[in-house]
């Protein structure tokens, strides 16, 4: 740990929540609201980017699904901001004052969802991506408030899942023209689900949020699991994805990281690349960026301006 | 009908942890000849979950011996309220961290 102290250290050790402000160090409350900070923006955009495919809706009752995951995402990144705000940050300015490159959310976000299948995919594959990450900082979260927050956050995820899953089933079984778009739906968004868990073990050595018990698994632990529990899914409603399991581990079928064309939504197994390339493009965000932060922003500001 | 309502008692909630009966959506249920009927309601006309819980309870009485097909039918004459809630289910909300 940065800094060394031992009172704190023993705490976490002893498997202690941690409950205020006053008992952390400056170390501590860094790590936790940058935590925060990206679960609360990822639940965020999340919004917007689900909506522009929810309107896209097959039925009343299935844009009434939409329209209530969207909901309860929205309702999820409140539970964090209203965190960070008891931390001493200004919600307000985390939300609407920053610049759209500076929101810390996966880049997967950036690349548009541009219809109703593209939407119950990233409900299958992004929202079990959520749930493999918050699952574990709800078991392992040292921070008692976020800690217990999460509880109600796991149930909801669990009906975003199905809503996913669901379609796709009933999308694969109808076959025809409508089970090659899940399949292009699958193809690009499965390999950026699986960059989403971020660098290899192998290659990071920062394990701050794994020392403050902030988290309790590592980023190929996290990858493992979601793996374990979309590979199987993919292949018993009969949609193909370029991975397979080998004994206890899931492996790719194609180099990781490779490089992505964000435009044309598809991957280029053969253009291998380095991690350097890919933090580049996160850093540099996606094609829907500024569109999915202006998409809450915009009205903001313009309400704030007529109704000053 | 016992036999019927004690499968659906094992339906969850696909948002809460509470089965559908403990959450007081079963208005009624029929068999005759094999044709099952159900009259149940949702907690809002704007419940994001319903061709979901439909799904369910087909999906489980056409497990059950001689059932061969499950019309549900949707009231809304008396609509729910929290007044329907069995003493389990309340429980169950209740521990769940929702107050009822």
């Amino acid at each position: 740990m940065a800094t060394a102290n031992p009172a704190f250290e023993q705490l976490l050790k002893k498997g202690d929540l941690i409950e205020s402000r006053s008992e952390m160090t400056p170390e501590y409350l860094r790590e936790l609201k940058h935590t925060l900070i990206v679960s609360g923006d990822t639940e965020l955009i999340s919004a917007p980017a689900y909506y522009l495919a929810a309107r896209r809706a097959p039925s009343i009752n299935a844009f009434m699904t939409g329209i209530a995951i969207i909901q309860d995402e929205l309702a999820h990144a409140h539970i964090a901001y209203h965190i960070l705000e008891e931390l001493g940050e200004d919600q307000e300015k985390l939300i609407f004052s920053r610049a759209p490159k500076d929101f810390r959310y996966p880049y997967a976000f950036d690349v548009p969802l541009e219809s109703w299948t593209e939407l119950v995919v990233a409900n299958a594959l992004y929202d079990q991506a959520g749930f493999c990450l918050l699952g574990d900082i709800h078991e392992k979260c040292s921070y008692g408030p976020w800690k217990r927050g999460l509880a109600k956050v796991m149930a909801e995820e669990n009906f975003h899942l199905r809503n996913g899953r669901t379609w796709m089933k009933r999308i694969s079984q109808a076959g025809g023209a409508g089970r090659d778009e899940l399949q292009r739906a699958v193809d690009w968004m499965f390999p950026l689900t699986v960059e989403w868990f971020g660098l290899p073990d192998t290659l990071k050595q920062h394990t701050t949020q794994l020392e403050y018990r902030l988290k309790g698994l590592t980023n190929d632990q996290l990858r493992q699991w979601w793996l374990g529990l979309v590979v199987p899914y993919c292949e018993s409603v009969g949609v193909k994805v370029p991975a397979h399991q080998d004994g206890d581990k899931f492996v790719l079928d194609y180099p990781f990281p490779c490089q992505f064309d964000a435009e044309a939504k598809r991957w280029e197994f053969d253009k291998p690349c380095s991690w350097d390339d890919v933090m580049t493009r996160w850093r540099a965000r996606g094609p829907r960026n500024a569109e999915m932060v202006a998409m809450f922003q915009e009205s903001f500001h313009k309400f704030r301006a007529a109704h000053a | 009908m016992r036999r019927l309502l004690a499968a659906l008692a094992e339906i969850q909630d696909p948002e809460m942890p509470i089965s559908l009966v403990d959450l007081g959506l079963i208005y009624g249920v029929e068999e005759r000849d094999g044709h099952v009927e159900v009259r149940l309601t949702f907690t809002a006309m704007g419940c994001p979950a319903t061709d979901m819980i439909v799904e369910d309870i087909r999906r489980r009485l056409l497990a059950e011996p001689g059932v061969r097909d499950v019309e549900v039918r949707v009231v809304w004459d008396p609509p729910w309220t929290a007044e329907r809630l069995t003493p389990e289910g309340r429980f169950a909300l209740e521990s769940w961290g929702l107050s009822v």
